[in-house]
């Protein structure tokens, strides 16, 4: 416990009190598209203004979480191998578990502060209302379905070069974000975008938000897809890990 | 005298390219060990496969436990030839986070002032220079208190201050019986500290010993003196390599500095302000490395 609270520590100086990157990616980003999808650029008729404003809560909740898997926990993991930290913390009695552990721990403070951010603005400026229970729920489900993404960050560490992550982040987030429905209704996209939508992670965490924010039935579909999605990539992770190692071994760069 | 590392038979590829070819070796507690080679010489693959961070054929062990065991971390300080530039921190932030990895550490504090790092301890690593950043992962490197410290091109980008107080350091860590394997290009300095030295070609070891041991195998001396006589008349001196005349001085280059010397006497009355120079193990090094290996 005194390694973890350590590293905790440290790495919360580094990533999120000193890390503006992830400020304005993490937080105002989403913030910024909330406040002008739910203020600017209205349409409907009041009472459904007042669904959007709980509903484009909860996806701007899940698009903060994964541009903070896609981009910022990728690239802190990713600096801190090229830097040779990784490679550091091996070499010491504690050895990598606890480092690893921290970073997760942070990237769903990331998202709970993404919560706090949003959902304040929610509350603040679209006279949002939801209940402890509800409120609960939504970082419950957030948590959850973050865990897919946080794997997913995971792998796109092991890009060799910063500029083809760089890349792969921005060609996983962004169409990620629009056929699973985060920025507009998936009911706009055509049918076999929506087919392969619905098979998104982001997807199944933002369907899960709708209903925990609006009083629906949780669908045990997108509580599964969740899960297989974190196993399937947890699996792909651990195998591109140890391919990434003998690679490296085999060129010199590990 | 404890043997700390042990290894037979080690092998290493890179690929289709033979890195290690079949080297064994042994340091024993105490030594200091001057590990010395041309670039791609494979002495950096030979720190990375003791410390585990490479796989290997053949047997390798420290503190009598495989490479990269929790015993041997716990009693090792690595310094590799990468620094680490980490956002957002500062030197101090990155020892005390370090210090915390071990059980028994030194004080960051401590450290900083031993170590001469207290006008940079509060700077974040990404305001540092080169040599500063090599001066930190130095620090880093005995944070944990070692018994076996591994520090691979330690004095890279340092200036002399700096190299100096490095250099200190290490013998004061000698005094303390800490064992060091350690490379570097500066063979001046390694010949200053190290017990032995291991000189690596091609992935095999082509001398293992102390430096008087590899100066005894190269009886090689540069004799120096003034001499009214014509530098024509030492050229029948055997043995005599080379001979050259400059500031009002004769240089001879001898392959046997006991044969030349013996034969020079008899022209002793003519010779004035003679000195004997061995060679340095940086002049011997490039012989050996020279030459094919066998």
């Amino acid at each position: 416990m005194k390694h973890l609270m350590s590293q905790l520590s440290f790495d919360g100086r580094r990533l999120i009190l000193r890390n503006a990157s992830f400020l304005f990616f993490s937080l105002l980003m989403p913030a910024g598209f909330y406040l002008l999808f739910t203020r600017v650029m209205i349409v409907g008729t009041t009472a459904e203004m007042q669904v959007f404003n709980v509903t484009y809560m909860g996806s701007m909740i899940v698009y903060s979480g994964l541009i903070s898997a896609a981009f910022s926990v990728a690239s802190i993991l990713k600096h801190d191998r090229d830097q040779g930290f990784v490679n550091l913390l091996n070499l010491t009695p504690r050895g990598l578990t606890t480092y690893y552990v921290s970073i997760a721990l942070w990237s769903l403070v990331m998202t709970t502060l993404a919560i706090g951010v949003i959902g304040g603005l929610a509350m603040g400026v679209n006279h949002v209302s939801l209940s402890g229970g509800q409120w609960l729920g939504v970082l419950g489900v957030s948590l959850f379905g973050q865990i897919p993404l946080l794997i997913m960050g995971a792998m796109m560490a092991f890009i060799q070069h910063t500029e083809t992550l760089g890349l792969v982040s921005n060609l996983v987030t962004f169409p990620m974000a629009i056929v699973s429905g985060l920025w507009w209704s998936i009911s706009l996209l055509p049918d076999w975008l929506q087919q392969i939508g619905k098979v998104m992670p982001a997807y199944f965490t933002n369907s899960l938000l709708e209903k925990v924010t609006t009083g629906g039935e949780i669908e045990l579909n997108s509580v599964i897809g969740i899960v297989l999605w974190s196993l399937i990539l947890f699996a792909t992770m651990i195998l591109i890990s140890k391919l990434t190692h003998k690679w490296g071994v085999k060129v010199g760069r590990a | 005298m404890k043997t700390l590392i042990e290894a037979t038979h080690l092998k290493f590829n890179y690929g289709q390219k033979s890195v290690l070819k079949d080297i064994s070796f042994r340091v024993n507690s105490g030594e200091i060990i001057g590990l010395i080679g041309e670039n791609g010489a494979g002495k950096t693959t030979l720190l990375n496969i003791l410390l585990g961070l490479y796989p290997t054929t053949g047997d390798v062990v420290l503190f009598g436990k495989q490479p990269g065991s929790k015993v041997g971390k716990a009693h090792i300080g690595s310094m590799l030839q990468t620094d680490m530039v980490i956002q957002g921190v500062t030197v101090s932030e990155l020892l005390a986070e370090i210090a915390s990895c071990y059980e028994t550490s030194f004080s960051p504090e401590q450290l900083i002032k031993e170590l001469h790092l207290t006008t940079f301890a509060k700077e974040r690593l990404t305001n540092l220079s080169g040599g500063q950043l090599r001066q930190v992962t130095f620090a880093i490197a005995l944070i944990g208190n070692p018994d076996l410290l591994f520090l691979d091109e330690p004095t890279v980008g340092m200036d002399v201050q700096a190299r100096q107080s490095f250099w200190h350091r290490i013998r004061l860590l000698k005094q303390q019986g800490k064992t060091i394997v350690i490379t570097s290009h500066y063979l001046n300095e390694i010949q200053e500290v190290a017990d032995r030295i291991l000189v690596m070609k091609n992935g095999q070891f082509i001398f293992q010993g102390s430096f008087n041991d590899l100066q005894n195998q190269h009886q090689r001396v540069e004799i120096v003196f003034q001499t009214e006589r014509a530098s024509d008349v030492f050229k029948v001196l055997p043995h005599v390599t080379e001979i050259n005349k400059s500031d009002g001085n004769i240089h001879i280059r001898s392959t046997d500095g006991d044969a030349t010397l013996y034969a020079l006497m008899k022209n002793f009355k003519h010779l004035h302000q003679i000195t004997v120079t061995r060679e340095s193990l940086e002049t011997i090094f490039v012989q050996l490395t020279n030459q094919e290996v066998k």
